[in-house]
């Protein structure tokens, strides 16, 4: 007669912990080279627009929040910064058309906005910044029923179709702008009401901040998103060692963040919000 | 309450006689293991350049994810499937050795000897399936532990309908070599018409689907319950559905009733 094993479970448990063991370092493998092909030639090619301030600047002693952030994250991969200057990107509403390629760029940045339309063509790891449809006049009000505002949508990838539906809603006459310079013309003549465009695309116009408020438009009607570094889909292995990068160099980012007047709080007070006022409400505050 | 008492330690007798069955089988472990290293580790990273882009704005198919954390939730599928069908052979082993028999003859209601034998199933193919989310960070998925726990509810959902089926399957077939092969037959099509490797249909309009896909192909995968299932998961692990998000469980949770029930007419005829 057979005894009785006295630890049943013994070995049924030894199977299970052996897959379980197998299984957790095989998903320690590489699942591309990305990482290694960037290592092995020791660049980080970064791809950026001609200027997009603060992420952007076309100054060599300040280039930006979203370059600098590119030069400390290759520094810690332990490989040499590229920046490819792009003049292509943002001269079209299609970034196809924009043609970057895997082959000049690593990272794209300075405008990648983390939507989920961004998120179709490349993998995203948010930064500081954060952007949205601003608005932009004398006395930080909402446009007005028959009012006239300038739009600019920038490059970012936000909402388009979102903005154009809110506009015919309040009935809002859009005159769309083709750059931040006609943007400003228009408004420093007096011929519209107001501007509507992105948050950074606002500080590519080069208004005088002490002449016109800039405000959030509406948040029950519009998302705010965070800007982000875009990476290609399927370079996991590089993307991984970005993210890592980044937590890792967590308060040297808020650092440079803070330079370039990027670590801001956006706040409704209360009395605008039982005002139900969010024109002036979004207040930019330190 | 001593009834109620009996009842819940006979379920219970009958689960743990297929748990133990199922840990010490050796080669439904290693298909257990086997079948995600195959389809996750090398057809997912070698279908990777396919679905990655080469010019920003422009990839095969516009989905917020990469195609490794598109194909996770479907390989969990698979293997819940396979181990939840197969289960059923241990049906015609105990036919075929006289076991049912005596359990039939027992006082315990033929519904309890059920649940036990499907909730038995389904623990298995559970952990099969749990086993697949030890490679999440792979294919980079990141998980919760909320997230994790709504991952196994809804896993051993799917297992419990999919053992179920498994029992109808076996109580029409009458031999291992036959259920063999006609198991095969039925999870592989299930499986390749789920939007599971390639996205037959996911974040596409029907109008787009039908001008990628032939409309034959886009209705069977519309037809296919397990394109709910997959779905669903998905939606639970990276946080993407291309079906509204109650769709998925309530078919599954269906499918778990309604088979369930077959199987219980079916095993009342046994």
């Amino acid at each position: 007669m057979s005894r009785r094993p006295r630890h049943p479970w013994l070995r049924p448990a030894a199977n299970i912990g052996l897959i379980a063991v197998l299984l957790i370092a095989l998903s320690f493998l590489p699942p591309d080279n990305s990482l290694a092909e960037v290592q092995e030639n020791g660049v980080l090619k970064l791809c950026v627009p001609e200027s997009y301030p603060p992420l952007v600047q076309a100054d060599e002693d300040s280039p930006g929040f979203d370059v600098e952030l590119a030069g400390l994250i290759a520094q810690e991969i332990g490989v040499r910064l590229v920046v490819n200057v792009m003049p292509s990107i943002g001269r079209d509403f299609n970034p196809r058309n924009w043609r970057l390629t895997r082959g000049q760029c690593n990272i794209i940045a300075g405008g990648v906005a983390d939507t989920v339309q961004t998120q179709g063509f490349l993998q995203t790891l948010p930064t500081l910044a954060e952007t949205g449809w601003v608005g932009i006049s004398l006395d930080g009000s909402l446009p007005a029923r028959g009012s006239s505002w300038a739009v600019w949508p920038g490059t970012s990838g936000l909402d388009r179709l979102a903005l154009s539906r809110w506009l015919r809603e309040n009935d809002v006459k859009a005159r769309l702008v083709s750059s931040p310079t006609e943007l400003r013309a228009l408004l420093d003549r007096g011929e519209i009401d107001g501007a509507i465009t992105e948050r950074f695309a606002a500080s590519a116009t080069g208004i005088d901040n002490g002449k016109y408020q800039v405000f959030w438009l509406p948040p029950e009607s519009f998302e705010r998103f965070r800007m982000a570094l875009g990476l290609w889909k399927g370079d996991q292995t590089l993307y991984r060692a970005v993210r890592a990068a980044l937590k890792k160099l967590d308060y040297k980012v808020k650092n440079i963040g803070s330079e370039y007047g990027l670590v801001y709080n956006f706040r409704v007070t209360s009395e605008q919000l039982a005002a139900k006022n969010f024109t002036c409400g979004l207040a930019l505050t330190t | 309450m001593n009834e109620a008492i009996g009842a819940v330690r006979g379920v219970y007798g009958v689960w743990l006689r297929e748990i133990t069955r199922a840990t010490r089988d050796r080669g439904q472990m290693i298909g257990g293991v086997s079948r995600p290293i195959i389809w996750l580790l090398i057809l997912g990273v070698g279908l990777n350049p396919y679905f990655r882009g080469e010019v920003y704005g422009q990839v095969a198919y516009v989905v917020p994810y990469t195609y490794l954390q598109f194909l996770f939730p479907a390989v969990i599928v698979l293997n819940i499937m396979y181990t939840s069908i197969q289960f059923a052979v241990s049906m015609i082993w105990d036919r075929e050795f006289g076991f049912l028999r005596e359990v039939l003859v027992s006082p315990m209601p033929r519904s309890l000897i059920l649940l036990g034998k499907v909730l038995g199933g389904a623990t298995v193919a559970t952990t099969h399936g749990g086993l697949v989310l030890l490679l999440a960070r792979f294919a980079d998925v990141t998980l919760s532990f909320g997230e994790m726990a709504a991952a196994l509810g809804f896993m051993f959902l799917l297992a419990f309908g999919l053992t179920s089926f498994g029992i109808i399957l076996a109580a029409r077939v009458r031999s291992f070599e036959g259920f063999g092969v006609f198991s095969n037959t039925l999870i592989l099509p299930l499986y390749f018409a789920s939007s599971s490797i390639f996205p037959l249909d996911p974040s596409l309009t029907r109008t787009q689907a039908v001008t990628s896909y032939p409309e034959w192909l886009v209705f069977l995968t519309r037809a296919n319950p397990m394109t709910y299932a997959v779905d669903a998961l998905r939606g639970i692990l990276i946080d993407f559905n291309q079906f509204p998000t109650v769709l998925g469980p309530a078919i599954v949770l269906g499918m778990a009733v309604i088979f369930f029930v077959i199987a219980l007419i079916d095993f009342n005829r046994t």
